[in-house]
């Protein structure tokens, strides 16, 4: 590409950008850490157990004004008159006094079961449990319950028991993974009602222990995270809309048609902007539960269109000879990453497209769909890192070619070398600014994961899983800014090589002599063409 | 005509009786277990007709009326651990037949067992408590004390605190008033409020965490964790493992202030978990129904364990054990569900017994 702004901006000039770039980024840490709560939360619910003998439909509620018939546990002696398809477990969802809310985005349920060993009725291996499961919804505190939806639901249940299975540790209680229940994508309502029942019949809830509780954890994402992650975007969508259009005004400026490399720049401001949309403004209103699938979608293409972009920026600054400027020509890293991110959005319309029609599916409910879901993010796994090798073979290749022309610089006349000096600047810059990127992004990651989420400090509380999260969403912003701004194509470079033009056609034919076959093919590459003619004009 | 002398009898040894019973009236609440399930416990009236809550408990069975529903489950909790976690052993924590005292002599004094019972109220109120707050009986909870705001603004902003603060401070504010109202330079408010807080942590320090990855294709960008209560089964087999390495304490004067320090110097200072216990325990051999103790004549034990706690050496007292055989009814075949009622057969069974002679 012709000179492009970084070649030609003072090192004073980028080093106050850089100032300024960072000051962005800490800005956006701290908004994270310090003004915007936990990301999500846990509420745990204990079920109510309810009687119903008669069978009836409709919805029981635990408390409140028309409670339903409680039997507190199952050690007491009214247990020994009902049967276990009398009793439904009820979860009414907000706890009394509160109310849930369209910001809360989303409310996934997690299912605990408190299950006691005893010697004669203990789990059998590879055990299914049958949930005949209701949500039911109202909007304020007298009206009666609608039905949302009834699923009846398959779970695999693994418990594991810690002391030796004897008759003296019998009313110990099995150690049981939380097994996923419902994922609703979206929070339309004020108020949620969980009706649960366990059927019993010969072949069905045979060999789930002795069940005592079954415990319900809420899980959703905090009203003030989500206003304070919705500010962010809206604060940065309209900076990467601007940049990308006067990008694409810059490139059709000039006069020739654009190289591959910018329009690879162009797709990556392009799928920024897409990642910026503020759309949950939108879903406030509207019970939308194709949220949690699109901003999927957004992320997935964002990540897709950034290693198709760091691939082609790497193999158009292999300083070689060789055809490049098609997209053909990175056809099978290309290929990779289209085919592990469609692997991973099968997977996902899967799992979370059918959540739209009912929240209790779980693709890992069944052998086959878990056999299925695993092959898929195995096999997106194994393309994502036969990237990754590929990406790091071809920039060790650009820089041996660099280290190679470094060599040469010195015997160069100056203008090719100035010209070289700029290209060998520019694919440096962008090398240190990604791999800084890349590496805050897994470390923050692995900081995250084994943080326990919030830090004390004096009066201070920072909130380390919010800050993780509004950084690393902020400094992918202003990469992609950083890179729209300083790889626009510039307008100082026509306008002070022109008496050069004689003397760099003379080196142009002198160029395709001398090949270095370190990496490469035969031939000139596109860039070297521009670099050439733009020296004529 | 009552001489001035026998009056002047009378009053120190009424106060003297008062006093001696004075120290068990901390778990006297216990006796709410007793009282019948259709008996309301809240509201201004029955508070007051309580037996067995001092005046600083029925201030709160008045103001917080609703959680005394969970109190008298949390009483009959204690009873049911105690009775399964120590069924093999000499003291298997048997209750007086009548009585606002429900454990008998044993409460008297410091003992170890005292020492247990205490640990175990206040966890079993802490539980009892925190299962209400999360099955949605109690109007205040966790949500009351926020971060940002009153309730329902706050709970929207970031979420809910645990309800187990609430429980834990609950039992605090309940089962620590009778000591507390007694001064904390006396020996055995202090041991009761150190084994109070004894029962608490070992709530507190047997949490376990799970967590949910649910972020993008369900990749561990998000991830939420919660912490999960242990069961009571745990808690009581905690503090049984605590009985047994309970530490002998006496009152020492250290600087200004007072405190519990081993009777033996070469004995570790007890951590906060741990507990204490001034006064050695009575020998359990011996019946003495009026005190609760039933004696040994008679109990169940194990013939095949030698040294073990239920085994019959350590069970029975002097007199030792007889060996018998017996026919019992067992129930066979059954066909379980995972809860409620079972159908089963009944089948005769010969086993050997062995009982503790008189």
């Amino acid at each position: 590409m012709s000179g492009a702004i970084i070649e030609n901006m003072s090192t004073k000039k980028l080093v106050f950008l850089f100032f300024i770039i960072i000051v962005l980024q800490v800005l956006s840490i701290m908004v994270g850490a310090l003004i915007a709560p936990s990301p999500t939360s846990a509420i745990r619910y204990l079920a109510t157990k309810c009687i119903d003998r008669h069978r009836a439909r409709g919805w029981l509620v635990p408390w409140g004004s028309n409670r339903c018939q409680q039997i507190h546990s199952f050690d007491e002696p009214l247990a020994q008159t009902l049967y276990a398809n009398d009793i439904v477990f009820a979860v009414h969802v907000p706890l009394p006094n509160a109310e849930m809310s369209p910001w809360f985005q989303y409310m996934l349920a997690v299912l605990q079961f408190d299950i006691a060993f005893k010697v004669i009725n203990h789990i059998e291996d590879d055990v299914l449990i049958t949930i005949d499961a209701g949500l039911a919804y109202r909007d304020d505190l007298t009206s009666e319950w609608t039905t949302k939806v009834r699923s009846v639901e398959q779970r695999p249940l693994r418990c594991i028991f810690a002391v030796p299975k004897t008759y003296e540790n019998e009313g110990r209680f099995y150690h049981c993974d939380p097994v996923p229940f419902m994922e609703l994508g979206s929070v339309a309502h004020k108020y949620f009602l969980i009706n649960l029942r366990l059927p019993v019949n010969d072949t069905v809830n045979v060999g789930i222990g002795e069940i005592k509780d079954i415990h319900v954890v809420g899980i959703h994402q905090n009203g003030g995270f989500t206003k304070v992650w919705v500010s962010m975007k809206t604060v940065f969508s309209p900076w990467i809309l601007v940049a990308t259009v006067w990008y694409w005004h810059r490139i059709s400026l000039t006069a020739r048609p654009p190289v591959l490399l910018e329009k690879a720049i162009l797709a990556l401001g392009v799928s920024m902007t897409l990642l910026n949309v503020p759309a949950e403004w939108l879903s406030l209103g509207f019970e939308w539960t194709w949220m949690l699938l699109l901003e999927d979608a957004q992320q997935g293409a964002f990540y897709s269109t950034l290693f198709c972009f760091w691939v082609i920026f790497s193999g158009e600054h292999l300083m070689d000879q060789s055809q490049r400027n098609r997209l053909s020509a990175y056809w099978w890293q290309v290929g990779l990453v289209m085919f592990g991110s469609s692997l991973l959005l099968v997977f996902d319309l899967s799992d979370r497209g059918v959540h739209l029609t009912n929240p209790f599916y779980s693709v890992w409910a069944s052998d086959i769909g878990m056999k299925l879901a695993i092959t898929f993010i195995i096999m997106a796994g194994v393309s994502v890192c036969l990237y990754f090798l590929s990406l790091c073979g071809m920039v060790r290749c650009v820089f041996r070619n660099i280290g190679g022309k470094m060599q040469q610089l010195p015997a160069m006349p100056k203008a090719r070398r100035l010209r070289y000096k700029g290209i060998i600047f520019r694919f440096k810059f962008l090398m240190l600014v990604t791999l800084a990127c890349a590496a805050m992004t897994v470390v923050f990651f692995m900081l995250n994961q084994v943080s326990a989420g919030h830090w004390h400090w004096g009066d201070y509380t920072f909130q380390v899983h919010s800050a993780f999260l509004t950084g690393i969403y902020g400094m992918w912003n202003l990469y992609v800014f950083t890179i729209i701004f300083l790889y626009a194509p510039s307008h100082k470079h026509g306008r002070k090589k022109s008496g050069n033009s004689q003397q760099t056609e003379v080196l142009e034919t002198a160029e395709s002599q001398e090949s270095q076959q370190t990496c490469g093919e035969q031939g000139p590459t596109e860039t070297y063409r521009i670099t050439g003619k733009v020296a004529d004009e | 005509m009552p001489t001035v002398s026998t009056v002047n009898l009378t009053a120190p040894l009424l106060l003297l009786l008062l006093w001696a019973t004075h120290p068990t009236m901390a778990t006297n609440w216990l006796s709410l277990a007793r009282l019948p399930r259709s008996r309301p416990v809240s509201g201004a009236a029955p508070c007051a007709r309580l037996r067995g809550l001092t005046p600083g408990q029925v201030g709160v069975c008045r103001a917080r009326g609703e959680v005394m529903e969970s109190v008298r489950k949390a009483a009959e909790t204690v009873i049911e651990e105690c009775q399964h976690q120590f069924r093999n052993r000499r003291w298997n924590c048997s209750t007086t037949p009548r009585g606002i005292n429900v454990f008998g002599r044993v409460m008297n004094q410091g003992t170890r067992e005292a020492a247990l019972l205490h640990a175990l109220s206040s966890a079993a109120v802490a539980v009892a408590v925190t299962r209400a707050c999360t099955r949605g009986e109690l109007e205040r909870c966790g949500c009351d004390r926020k971060v940002r705001g009153v309730s329902p603004e706050g709970f929207q902003w970031s979420g809910c605190s645990d309800n187990l603060s609430y429980g834990v401070a609950f039992s605090q504010t309940f089962v620590d008033e009778p000591e507390r109202a007694k001064g904390l330079s006396a020996g055995r408010p202090l041991m009761n409020l150190h084994n109070n807080e004894a029962g608490r942590k070992a709530i507190l320090h047997n949490m376990q965490v799970e967590c949910k990855c649910h972020g993008v294709s369900g990749s561990c960008e998000l991830r939420t964790c919660w912490k999960v209560m242990p069961p009571f089964r745990r808690v009581g087999f905690v503090l049984k493992e605590r009985f047994d390495g309970a530490t002998e304490v006496r009152l020492t004067r250290v600087g200004s202030r007072t405190a519990l320090l081993p009777r033996d110097p070469q004995v570790k200072p007890p951590a906060a978990r741990d507990l204490v216990y001034l006064a050695p325990s009575p020998d359990f051999c011996h019946l003495d129904p009026d005190n609760g103790i039933p004696g040994t004549a008679g109990r169940r034990c194990n013939g095949t364990s030698r040294l073990a706690p239920d085994g019959c050496e350590l069970v029975c007292c002097g007199p030792g054990y007889r060996a018998g055989r017996a026919e019992v009814v067992q129930r066979c075949s059954c066909k379980f569900s995972w809860c409620c009622s079972v159908r089963c057969q009944q089948c005769k069974n010969t086993v050997t017994i062995h009982t503790c002679r008189v």
